[in-house]
This record gives C-alpha cells, sequence and structure tokens, in this order.
C-alpha cells in the first residue's frame, strides 16, 4: 500500500494567534487506511479535515497529499483534486434544499473535466442501485427521512471514485439502524473501490469500525 | 457556462426576492446617478453655450416676477412704440420661441418658430450640418431660414416651405438656405440644465419691417427675451421706464454676470443639493445593496460550500459572481436605458417640437455621456460587491458553513 498523505503540522492559530489547536501533530496515511479521528470539541477534528480536504491551507506546517506539498498548489489544482480524489461525507443536512437528490448526488460532474462522463454515469445507477437510492432520486431532500439524506450525501462523495472519503461526524443525527447503513456502506466503499476513508466521531461504537483511533487532546 | 447557468438558476433564483430586490435597489442607485450626470452635463453645456452673453454692456431683460403684470391691457400699438424706440435708440437682439406653425411632415409635429434678429444671429453661433447661412439682405419676398434636422428630408437645402406665418398670419414663402445640426439645442438663461431642442424649429430671420406686420404676440414675447448690445445702466434704465410707461409692464434688466450670480445662488445650490441628497441616496442603495448581498451568503452559504466541497474553486466562485452580477447590472442598465428612451420617445407621442430629439433610441450625447458615467460607477459598485461576498464567503468555515 503507497502512502496517501504525510502530514506534519507544527500549529494551527485561531482567534488572531490567541489559540493554537495540533500542535506538532502528525499523520501518516496508507491508501486503504480506514482511520477513526475521536476527541472532546473544539480540540482540532474539524480544523484537520479542513486541512486534510485542501480546504484550508492557513496553518504551520507541511502537507504532502499523492506525493505534492499541498500548499504549492494552486486554488484551481486543489479544487480539481477535491473534485476528482477526495469525497467528503457530512451530516445528513449537508445537501442542498432546493436541488432533488439526483441533482445533489451529481453535483461534482458540474465541475468535472473527465472525458469519460458516460462511466460515471454508469457509476451512478450502480450506486444508487446499490445504495438503495433510485425512488427517491426525483424527492427534495425534505422530502427524505435522515438515512435517506445520509445515504445521499455518500453517493455524492463516492459518485467521482475518490481515493480518499473525509467524513465528519457522519451518523450523529441517526438512529441505531441508519447508523449501521452507513457505516457498512462506508466499509463497501473502502473495500470495493479501494478508498482511504478518514472520520471524525466523537461515537466510540464508529470509531470501533475503523481500523486505526486517533485520540485527539487537548494541550494545556 | 453551465456553472453559471446552474448557480443562477439553481442557487439565485431560488431566492428571487433577494435577485428582485437586489435589481430594484441597482435600478434606483444607476437612475440617481444617471439624472445627476445628465443634469451636471446638461448644466455645463449651457454654461459653456451662454458664456458669450457675458460681454460688457449686454443686458437681458426679465419680466419682473414681484410685480402683477396686466398683459390684457396692453395694445399693439404701444409695443410697437416700445420697437420704434428700440430701433432708434439701441442695439438690441430679438431670439424668441414659441411660436407654432402648421407646417406638414412625415412625422406629423408641431414645428416651432423662431424668429431671430440679426444681433441675435450675429450672437450666436449657430452651427450648420448642411447648406448655407442666412442673411437678413431680403426678408420681403421669399425668407431665407435655417431648419432643424428633423425636417431635413423632406425640405432639403433649396426647397421652399409655404406656410401662414404664425405671427403675421400672413402666406409666406422660406426657402431652405441651412440645416442645423442633429440636436441642436438652446439652453435657458435662467436654468442652464433645461434645453429647447431646435430638430422640428425652423430659425426664421426677421427685422424692423416684420416686427411691424407682426401680432402682439411676437411683440410681448420678444421683449420677455431681449438683449440690449453696447448700452449703459443709464440707458438700460431709461428703456425700463419707457416700457412701463408705455406697456404698464415692468422688466428688468441684468447682466449675464448678474444671471449666472441668479442662477449659483438659486439653482446651482439646488443643484449642489440635489447632488449631494444623490450620493447620500447612492450610498445608502450601495449599503443597501451590501446587505442584501449579506443576507444572501447568509441563506446561500451552505449552497456555497457544497459546491467548493464538490470542485468549485474560489476563482471559479469570483468569476460565477462576476458574470452574474454584471447580468444583474446589464439589465438593471438595459431598463434604465429604456426607461431613458421612453421619456426621450414621450416627446414624440406628444408631437412636442420642443423636445424631440434624434439618434439611436432617440437618447442624446449628454444621456450617452451620462450612462457611460453611470457604467463606471456600476463596474466599480459590482466589483466592491463580489469582492466583499469573496471576502465573507473565504472567511466562513467551510464544514461549519454547511452545517448552519
Amino acid at each position: 500500500m503507497k502512502e496517501l498523505i504525510q502530514l506534519n503540522i507544527r500549529h494551527k492559530l485561531f482567534n488572531k494567534g490567541t489559540l493554537s489547536i495540533l500542535n506538532n501533530f502528525q499523520l501518516s496515511v496508507l491508501s486503504g487506511d480506514k482511520i477513526a479521528v475521536m476527541g472532546e470539541s473544539g480540540v482540532g477534528k474539524t480544523s484537520l479535515l479542513n486541512i486534510l480536504g485542501l480546504i484550508d491551507s492557513d496553518y504551520e506546517g507541511e502537507y504532502t497529499l499523492f506525493q505534492d506539498e499541498a500548499k504549492s498548489l494552486t486554488s484551481k489544482q486543489r479544487a480539481v483534486i477535491r473534485n476528482k480524489n477526495i469525497g467528503f461525507v457530512l451530516q445528513e443536512n449537508s445537501l442542498i434544499d432546493s436541488l432533488s437528490i439526483e441533482e445533489n448526488i451529481k453535483l461534482p460532474l458540474l465541475y468535472t473535466n473527465e472525458p469519460n462522463k458516460k462511466e460515471i454515469e454508469e457509476h451512478f445507477q450502480l450506486i444508487t442501485h446499490k445504495m438503495d437510492i433510485e425512488p427517491l432520486l426525483a424527492k427534495k431532500p425534505l422530502e427524505c427521512s435522515g438515512g435517506q439524506r445520509s445515504r445521499a450525501a455518500i453517493a455524492r462523495a463516492i459518485l467521482m471514485k475518490p481515493d480518499i472519503i473525509l467524513a465528519d461526524e457522519p451518523t450523529a443525527s441517526l438512529d441505531e439502524k441508519n447508523k449501521l447503513r452507513v457505516l457498512e456502506l462506508l466499509d463497501d466503499i473502502n473495500e470495493n473501490y479501494g478508498s482511504t476513508i478518514i472520520t471524525v466521531t466523537h461515537d466510540r461504537s464508529v470509531a470501533d469500525h475503523h481500523d486505526r483511533i486517533i485520540e485527539m487532546e487537548r494541550e494545556d | 457556462m453551465k456553472d453559471l447557468i446552474f448557480f443562477i438558476k439553481r442557487i439565485f433564483l431560488k431566492r428571487w426576492i433577494l435577485v428582485l430586490g437586489m435589481l430594484l435597489i441597482i435600478f434606483l442607485a444607476n437612475y440617481l446617478t444617471f439624472t445627476a450626470s445628465r443634469s451636471l452635463i446638461s448644466t455645463y453645456q449651457g454654461n459653456q453655450e451662454n458664456k458669450i452673453l457675458d460681454q460688457d454692456g449686454l443686458f437681458i431683460s426679465n419680466l419682473d416676477p414681484d410685480v402683477e403684470q396686466n398683459f390684457d391691457a396692453i395694445t399693439i400699438e404701444e409695443t410697437q412704440k416700445v420697437y420704434d424706440y428700440l430701433e432708434s435708440h439701441y442695439e438690441y437682439a430679438i431670439d424668441t420661441y414659441g411660436f407654432v406653425a402648421d407646417i406638414p411632415n412625415t412625422e406629423d409635429m408641431e414645428v416651432s418658430v423662431r424668429y431671430i434678429n440679426e444681433q441675435a444671429y450675429d450672437l450666436r453661433d449657430i452651427k450648420l450640418s448642411e447648406g448655407k447661412q442666412i442673411t437678413f439682405q431680403d426678408l420681403n419676398t421669399v425668407k431665407p431660414v435655417l431648419i432643424g434636422a428633423g425636417l431635413a428630408k423632406e425640405y432639403p437645402v433649396g426647397s421652399v416651405i409655404e406656410m401662414i406665418d404664425p405671427v403675421t398670419h400672413q402666406p409666406t414663402k422660406l426657402k431652405v438656405n441651412g440645416i442645423l445640426e442633429k440636436n441642436a439645442s438652446r439652453s435657458n438663461i435662467y436654468a442652464l440644465n433645461s434645453k429647447n431642442y431646435l430638430n422640428y424649429s425652423i430659425y426664421s430671420p426677421i427685422d424692423e419691417e416684420f416686427i411691424k406686420q407682426s401680432s402682439l404676440d411676437l411683440h410681448v414675447n420678444a421683449l420677455n427675451d431681449l438683449i440690449l448690445l453696447n448700452s449703459s445702466e443709464k440707458e438700460v434704465n431709461h428703456l425700463k421706464d419707457l416700457i412701463q410707461s408705455t406697456t404698464g409692464l415692468t422688466f428688468n434688466f441684468f447682466s449675464q454676470k448678474e444671471n449666472d450670480k441668479f442662477f449659483k445662488d438659486y439653482y446651482m445650490n439646488g443643484l449642489q443639493i440635489i447632488s449631494m441628497l444623490t450620493l447620500i441616496c447612492f450610498i445608502i442603495a450601495t449599503g443597501l445593496a451590501i446587505w442584501n448581498t449579506l443576507i444572501s451568503i447568509r441563506l446561500m452559504i451552505k449552497d456555497f460550500t457544497v459546491h467548493l466541497l464538490v470542485g468549485l474553486s474560489y476563482p471559479r466562485l469570483r468569476s460565477i459572481l462576476y458574470q452574474y452580477f454584471g447580468i444583474v447590472f446589464f439589465i438593471s442598465f438595459s431598463l434604465l436605458t429604456i426607461f431613458v428612451s421612453v421619456n426621450r420617445y414621450s416627446a414624440w407621442y406628444r408631437k412636442d417640437a420642443i423636445f424631440a430629439t434624434l439618434g439611436i433610441l432617440k437618447l442624446i450625447g449628454m444621456d450617452w455621456m451620462a450612462l457611460i458615467i453611470v457604467l463606471l460607477i456600476d463596474m466599480i459598485m459590482g466589483i466592491f460587491i463580489v469582492e466583499f461576498m469573496m471576502r465573507k464567503i473565504k472567511k466562513i468555515p467551510i464544514s461549519l458553513g454547511v452545517l448552519t
């Protein structure tokens, strides 16, 4: 398995430099890893995902992704990587309410230069069938249950067959049944696509589904 | 392009009330800017045009607004006495208007006849697009005239116009000597931003003989616009007394410097207040546009964030916002252009020769200049709004943005 991510953060500052998080934080991730990140609120879990997802580059340190130093990437290059190589799974309300479920899932296609759109369309058919979303495609998110919306959010994240899935509390507002279903889907993606999964969670049972658990602690 | 269309259809128009609100605010800002700019341009033009009147010994008559005048009591014999005296003792210029002649034209426009004597003609720099300037030698048979550009097709240089003269009420033949420049105008001496357009006017030369044959209307009207040349205060006061004792009318005579002072004291002051109010309204409108933008961001932040997560870049978002606001500003600008054009066309519907203008959409030079100013201010406002929006969007943590 090749190394996908090499992260070496000295610190990330907040509140005009008065608050420092992710102090001397190091992380090495291999292709296909399944990692859970735990820790109390404010410790920097979401900030870590923002950095890993190339959303935030305002930190002290180095981040190598696919052999490239993240800070050397242009805004456009970062956007292309987010589109092609990274899938974000957020809480069930991360769908755009004014769009149908199908439009939400196909949103990454709006920004892709992928020549083989037919293949992506076939993949769309496959995942919506597999995730039991087909009957929901014409509906708006608010017409769906929390579990259905979570599945749609995961479908959007994996549409482009990304190398990395970054999940931020993907099961936070779900009941036990739907929580298990989401976790099964993430396992399935990891096994079938070889996608690396990094999940931020407060839930120990969710973290236990991963191969590695990183506990983040606040430095006093 | 597909992302722009997507953003417009699926994000912005979903909150159409905000789009409509923004459009109305921008239109208001544009309209205020346009009105103030055009008024300033027109005032500047009027000022330039009337600079020629700023001469030593030149006095312009003005009916005293503080005195109740009795026009019904005036007889033509009385006014003729005044003109006889003027003729023998003064050098005076007459350029009077407001007389409508029935001259057939395809636009069915009421043609306005301006009567001008030689002194007034020499005073004014009347520019022609074709033909020759008029002379005042022989006005008894076929009168040489200048006509507005709107009449030029039907009455080209050399053609003869037959009409019943509106002040002598006699059949008259006019020979077209020259065509006035398109949208030639004459500014009001006391309100420099106000103009009469001459596209459907005829400049008809007059002399002492013509005045004798004219009706009371011309006599009284011409006294209102009378300009005395190379005169002294004493001569002016003497004429003032003569007119009053002969006709009962009270006139004031002012130099153009005094008129300018009046303009600056009253009108310019008003214009400055209007300009200040416009600036304040414009700042309020810009503030409202920003407030509207902030609401838009707050309502659309989840949409923007999700798009950024799935592959939208900040440069692309900036480009989309510029294109979107470009469209909004273009709509507002087009509405303003249509609005101004409809306003100009209304003079045509009313068959009002004094305000009928010629040109694309009936817009004239100062309209286009004011529209260019609006365009420049729109560009500045657009850049400000988009950059402000980008700054706000960039400040919001993406994942948090989605969750709120």
